[in-house]
């Protein structure tokens, strides 16, 4: 995938780089706003990541132009830690996602991916297939190789959300803040109690497990 | 303070406006009275010629013209002070006390004000006022009668010149107590004004002196001094925000540090898997993010006072999400879970923020809680009508007197400190409530439960995220 960089730090953008291209991405980098929103506006790019704090044209700025004249590419905003309603206001301006630094790099390549996912699967399906694991969102029915499991709704939502990014690893933030829709730390890892007891509905009595812990990201289904 | 300064007081010129304005109504009512009194005097002296000229007339009918002029002697010749002028037709005096009439033109009927001039027995001339009338008796004769009314007159001036000497003793009186005013509103400010400028160069222990007289300087300096002391208690949590966290930032980034060291080595010597060590530091550099950030949102909801874009939500439906959220954790670690919510509250606030107070309220009481107690998520409408949102626990609970403690930024009690934290959970939900306009409330549990006691139960805690009535519903 190809992904821009904006972003005027250039240490932590070569890092952003580096890291992305052994995630098998291709990354550009555009030291402003002003570069970066020309490099944007030549297209060709499945996710923009947009520094807020920006010489020349800021982040917000950037992202609200490019929106203005139609480009939808998706946008992850990253901020220092800025402002408390430093979200709201980026999610206003029109990006998709928003992550504030410093953050996990896992946390990143996952949203990064999350974000280019959702460019691939525009259309909505109603049955998601993983492997053997099948999700029909229209009947709310999980089979795996033919067996029915019972999920209860929320647990449900986790899996719709873990097979729509089946293959990619998902972190405990982005499922809080995707599943359940908070977005604050649960200090504890809470995540972890609803994960282990999907993975003991969807794996019991089956020979491959599909829901992996990626150490130090999250958490990962395979086909 | 010197006179000049004293003078350009605003109290001084407030004296003088109202000294101004008294002095204005002062004068407008004695001219009233001026006019009033003066007016009484010459209609007295009306009257009285009128009872001497109805009576002149009587004794015309009577006697005629001759039976006047007897009269007119008769009655000048007493000491009565009438001035008598009777005339023929043509206004020419046949008999009286004076030379003409001072009627004009001589022959009409009139009333008329006039002076006459006297000679004192010791020689000085003096005018007088006199008021008098004149009349046409029924065959044609003019008859005038007048009376001296300097008397009266004179009573009215000195009544004015008395008020002219009040009216400046009134002026000098009023400049006085002007200056005594101002200079008692300059002492009383003066204790306030050392202790604006001592803060000003940088003292911020000083307070201005309260003198207990319970007056408005009393209040202003009591205002100033609790601004101060929560002026003083910022800065002071401040400075112990930053001693904490670069106490608390030490020993994690002394420990990152060598187990980074350690993988170098190990990868350098080929020796071992540096893998263990470098997840180690990635953990230990999460734990120093998350302390950084609670700092960072409790300095930031302190500074602003307030949450930004306060919105109105329900505290049971955001509560509600929690308990589905924190219940499996709840029964993985032994624990009953229970929770009860009342419908339609509303309450204005940030949702995440008051997500993040319930988190952290439930994460301690996960934490601290035994095996085999109980924590309870409550929403209800207290009879104030503020709405709580408590958490319940049948934990080890916290002393009263440790209770204050608690709240404080990177304050953990001994017997916590086996349990991961950052020492920030509860000051966050303080931080939380007060951007709200409300209070984290810290009480005992249920009491030693049955069964939890056993295992090493206590009173419970009961820890409650309290926010005002919303005021626009």
């Amino acid at each position: 995938m190809r992904i821009l960089i904006m972003e005027d730090d250039v240490s932590a953008a070569e890092a952003i780089i580096k890291g992305l291209a052994d995630a098998g991405h291709e990354a550009t980098h555009a030291p402003d706003g002003e570069a970066g929103l020309e490099a944007a506006r030549g297209g060709g790019f499945d996710v923009l990541v947009v520094d807020r704090m920006m010489p020349k044209v800021d982040g917000l700025t950037a992202v609200s132009s490019l929106r203005r004249e139609g480009d939808s590419t998706p946008v992850l905003f990253l901020s220092a830690l800025g402002e408390i309603d430093d979200r709201v206001t980026g999610l206003k301006a029109g990006a998709d996602d928003y992550l504030v630094k410093p953050f996990a790099f896992a946390e990143l390549i996952a949203r990064v991916e999350a974000l280019c996912r959702r460019k691939d699967t525009g259309g909505q399906a109603t049955l998601l297939k993983v492997g053997d694991l099948e999700l029909d969102l229209l009947a709310r029915t999980v089979h795996r190789a033919g067996v029915e499991i019972d999920l209860q709704p929320r647990e449900f939502q986790l899996l719709e959300f873990l097979m729509r990014h089946a293959g990619r690893s998902v972190t405990r933030t982005m499922l809080l803040e995707k599943v359940w829709e908070y977005h604050f730390d649960p200090q504890t890892n809470v995540i972890d109690v609803h994960i282990s007891r999907l993975r003991s509905k969807i794996d019991k009595g089956f020979d491959r497990p599909m829901l992996q812990t990626v150490r130090g990201a999250g958490y990962r289904l395979d086909a | 303070m010197r006179l000049p300064d004293l003078v350009r007081t605003t109290s001084f010129r407030l004296t003088l406006l109202s000294l101004a304005l008294f002095a204005a109504a002062a004068a407008a009512f004695l001219f009233y009275i001026y006019i009033a009194t003066a007016g009484e005097v010459t209609q007295r002296a009306d009257e009285e010629v009128g009872r001497e000229i109805s009576s002149l007339e009587t004794v015309y009918a009577r006697a005629g013209q001759a039976g006047v002029n007897q009269a007119l002697i008769e009655r000048t010749i007493g000491e009565r002070p009438y001035f008598y002028l009777l005339m023929d037709p043509a206004a020419k005096p046949i008999s009286g006390n004076i030379a003409a009439t001072p009627v004009e033109p001589a022959t009409s009927e009139a009333r008329s004000s006039f002076r006459v001039t006297e000679t004192d027995p010791d020689g000085a001339i003096r005018r007088r006022a006199s008021w008098g009338r004149q009349v046409r008796l029924p065959k044609g004769e003019l008859l005038f009668v007048g009376v001296d009314i300097g008397e009266g007159q004179g009573y009215v001036l000195r009544i004015v010149r008395a008020t002219w000497g009040a009216g400046v003793l009134v002026l000098i009186l009023g400049l006085a107590a002007g200056l005594l005013v101002s200079r008692n509103v300059s002492r009383s400010l003066l204790g306030l004004k050392r202790a604006v400028a001592a803060v000003e160069s940088g003292d911020l222990h000083a307070r201005a002196p309260v003198r207990g007289v319970g007056d408005e300087y009393d209040e202003l300096a009591s205002g100033m001094n609790a601004m101060l002391d929560r002026v003083e208690r910022l800065m002071g949590g401040l400075r112990h925000a930053g001693d904490a966290i670069a106490h608390d930032l030490r020993s994690p980034l002394t420990r990152l540090r060598s187990r980074l060291e350690a993988a170098l080595i190990e990868v350098d010597n080929g020796r071992a898997d540096p893998t263990e060590s470098l997840i180690q530091a990635l953990e230990d550099t999460d734990g120093v993010l998350k302390t950084f950030n609670a700092v960072l949102a409790i300095s930031r909801l302190q500074a602003a006072g307030q949450v930004p874009n306060p919105q109105l939500f329900d505290p049971a439906e955001l509560c509600s999400g929690l308990a589905e959220l924190y219940q499996p954790l709840c029964e993985d670690k032994g624990l009953a879970f229970s929770a009860e919510f009342s419908k339609g509250l509303q309450v204005r606030g940030d949702r995440d923020f008051a997500g993040q107070a319930m988190a952290n309220l439930l994460d301690n009481a996960i934490k601290y809680t035994p095996s085999g107690g109980a924590v309870m998520l409550r929403v209800r409408r207290r009879s104030s009508g503020e709405v709580e949102c408590s958490v319940t626990d049948t934990g080890p609970g916290v002393p009263i007197e440790e209770r204050p403690r608690i709240v404080q930024r990177f304050v953990r009690l001994e017997n916590s400190r086996s349990q991961p934290g950052t020492g920030l959970g509860l000051s966050l939900v303080q931080a939380v409530a007060e951007a709200h306009g409300g209070r984290l409330d810290i009480d005992d549990g249920p009491g030693f439960v049955q069964g939890a006691a056993g295992q090493g139960g206590g009173p419970g805690l009961r820890t409650a995220l309290v926010f005002p009535e919303p005021t626009s519903a």
